[in-house]
């Protein structure tokens, strides 16, 4: 419909185009078909038409929704299971601390075992291999609420500032050692 | 912890998927269930599954019910919208027999319920 | 050019040797020749030329003129051609510039749809729009008669959990009129719907029906939606970021009921979790580079 308003405007701003264009060259500026009428408007009837215009609108909904039932994640992992958000630490190899400082989340475990033959650690839980980010707990607390998931928030407990060492401090400037 | 998963009473203007009120999901809901249920005895015959009639609706039933807590209209379509694919998907016959034997999950080890039950396959 | 003509103007002769415009050296042929200094010399900016005879400048002025003019060509020949090995790609000023205008001009003409305008990449324009908006907006990139981007080369998704709005719909345009390509980004959550541009491109169809199976995003007045690539009876989403790498139910035949079953998933090993993320820095020169995206300044935006 748009369409045919956009062309019908670019038609009326130039009314020369149609003097100098022969028809059947330009297909925008003059139609030889019929207009096309929509079908599945045609067809309608009025209390459909009045249906398909009220769906444009909104409409009202009372509390937050639990969308579980249509995520396709099965019944047992969303009611079992419980969700855990915490901030994940800093690698204790390394003094590096760049890419934390954000919010993950992740399930229980479940569900491990031997495998008898190579002695492999076995699972039947395919959570456990998921893990999702967040920069904010209030994100992931959120989203686990619209998950239908229950959660815990585990803070981190950091009391002590941490100091960053390494051996080109002894040698700083303002340690004053002599270093020739 | 749980205690602040409290239900907040908020009230939302949202997008429509297919029904306006809830009588008019509540209809959708049922027109599918009638489809399906008319369905049945073609289902039966034609993917030849070693299940009858009545169970076939017994599954049914029990597909819907687990739903009936939904009070969301917007849900309630999503789930309509997705059983009517499933429903075509049954009736074009593009599902084969194993794809119709997986509602009743008659290969699925029953979960251990009971606490020596639970105790003994050590799983909680 | 202009300084090339000054210079020619003083009746200093100026050439290139064998045309050779490097990245590094520009060489000239000059008759500065009383006053040339060891250290010009020695850069080999300026070479005599003793049997020729022009009419001598002084050496500063001279070298100067010549030095500006080297790195003018230098920055218009870096600016064109990326040195080797660069995998920076330069972007066109020129069609950045117009990008920009059509950006603003788009945004003036569908004030109510189209939230930012924003080049990204050097020179890429995209276009983010309210989801209710898909339709005008589409319609009126194919048809305005400057615009013309009638192929739809590809609808993509992508899943942010910690949005409230976790899905973004991407609509990749090109007009083969203008030779030029434009995204529009809307955005959308697992139950609100967004309107299917299949009237306006037919190509769509698959490409809606695509993130419907692996987002479960609902596209209304779609004339076929349904699963493209998940097994009948597949519950879920595989490209949602909370869908886990093994599925949640595995597939295998059973000798004794003669069919495929499908049973919960139990993995032999299980899956390691590694942790990839280094804990350095990786680029301590770019922490305050410019960011991926510039936003374009719309007559809305402007007026605020």
């Amino acid at each position: 419909m748009a369409s045919f308003l956009l062309r019908t405007r670019t038609l009326s701003k130039s009314p020369l185009c149609i003097k100098w264009c022969s028809p059947s060259i330009s297909t925008t500026a003059v139609r030889n078909t019929e207009p096309q009428i929509k079908n599945d408007i045609a067809l309608l009837n009025p209390e459909e038409i009045e249906h398909k215009k009220k769906l444009q609108n909104y409409i009202t909904v009372e509390g937050t929704t639990d969308i579980s039932p249509i995520t396709g994640i099965p019944e047992d992992y969303i009611k079992e299971r419980r969700v855990r958000i915490y901030e994940p630490p800093k690698n204790c190899m390394q003094s590096g601390t760049n890419n934390i400082g954000n919010w993950e989340m992740e399930f229980d475990t479940k569900e491990r075992w031997e495998n008898p033959l190579m002695g492999w650690c076995s699972t039947g839980d395919p959570l456990s291999n998921m893990k999702v980010q967040f920069s904010s707990k209030e994100e992931a607390v959120e989203y686990c609420e619209k998950n239908g998931w229950q959660y815990f928030i585990q803070e981190s407990k950091l009391d002590k500032k941490f100091k960053p060492k390494s051996y080109g401090v002894n040698f700083s400037w303002n340690k004053r050692t002599s270093f020739n | 912890m749980a205690s602040s998963q409290s239900v907040k009473r908020v009230v939302k203007e949202v997008k429509p998927i297919l029904s306006l009120d809830r009588e008019e999901a509540r209809q959708r809901v049922l027109n599918l269930y009638k489809a399906w249920h008319r369905q049945l005895s073609y289902i039966v015959k034609q993917y030849d599954i070693p299940k009858n009639q009545e169970q076939c609706r017994q599954k049914l039933r029990e597909q819907f019910t687990k739903y009936d807590e939904i009070k969301d209209i917007r849900l309630i379509d999503m789930l309509v919208i997705k059983g009517q694919m499933e429903l075509k998907e049954v009736v074009n016959m593009w599902k084969q027999k194993g794809h119709i034997m997986t509602y009743f999950k008659d290969t699925v080890e029953p979960k251990p319920q009971d606490f020596l039950s639970k105790f003994l396959s050590g799983k909680d | 050019m202009s300084l090339l003509r000054q210079l020619l103007h003083r009746n200093v002769g100026v050439r290139t040797l064998n045309n050779s415009v490097c990245r590094n050296k520009v060489r000239f042929l000059t008759t500065a020749a009383p006053e040339v200094t060891r250290e010009t010399r020695r850069k080999k900016l300026i070479r005599v030329d003793k049997k020729e005879k022009y009419p001598v400048v002084s050496s500063d002025e001279c070298f100067a003129l010549l030095y500006t003019f080297k790195r003018t060509l230098e920055l218009r020949y870096i600016q064109l051609h990326p040195a080797p090995g660069s995998t920076v790609r330069k972007s066109d000023e020129v069609a950045r510039g117009q990008l920009k205008d059509f950006g603003k001009y788009v945004a003036e003409c569908l004030p109510k749809y189209v939230q930012t305008v924003q080049i990204t990449a050097g020179d890429e324009i995209e276009i983010l729009i309210t989801p209710e908006g898909v339709l005008p907006v589409l319609q009126f990139l194919k048809d305005h008669h400057s615009a013309q981007f009638s192929n739809l080369i590809d609808i993509a998704g992508m899943d942010v959990p910690s949005r409230p709005y976790r899905f973004e719909i991407i609509y990749n345009l090109l007009s083969l009129r203008f030779n030029s390509r434009i995204r529009v980004k809307t955005y959308t959550d697992e139950l609100t719907p967004v309107e299917s541009c299949n009237d306006i491109y037919k190509a769509a169809n698959w490409y809606e029906r695509e993130i419907w199976d692996m987002y479960g995003v609902f596209f209304s007045n779609h004339p076929d939606l349904r699963r493209i690539l998940t097994d009948y009876g597949f519950e879920g989403h595989p490209f949602r970021k909370d869908f886990p790498l093994s599925g949640y139910v595995e597939v295998r035949y059973d000798d004794e009921k003669k069919r495929v079953v499908l049973e919960p998933l139990e993995l032999a090993q299980e899956f390691r979790r590694f942790e990839l993320s280094a804990p350095w820095e990786q680029f301590p020169n770019f922490r305050n580079a410019h960011p991926a995206a510039e936003t374009v300044e719309t007559e809305e935006k402007g007026k605020k």
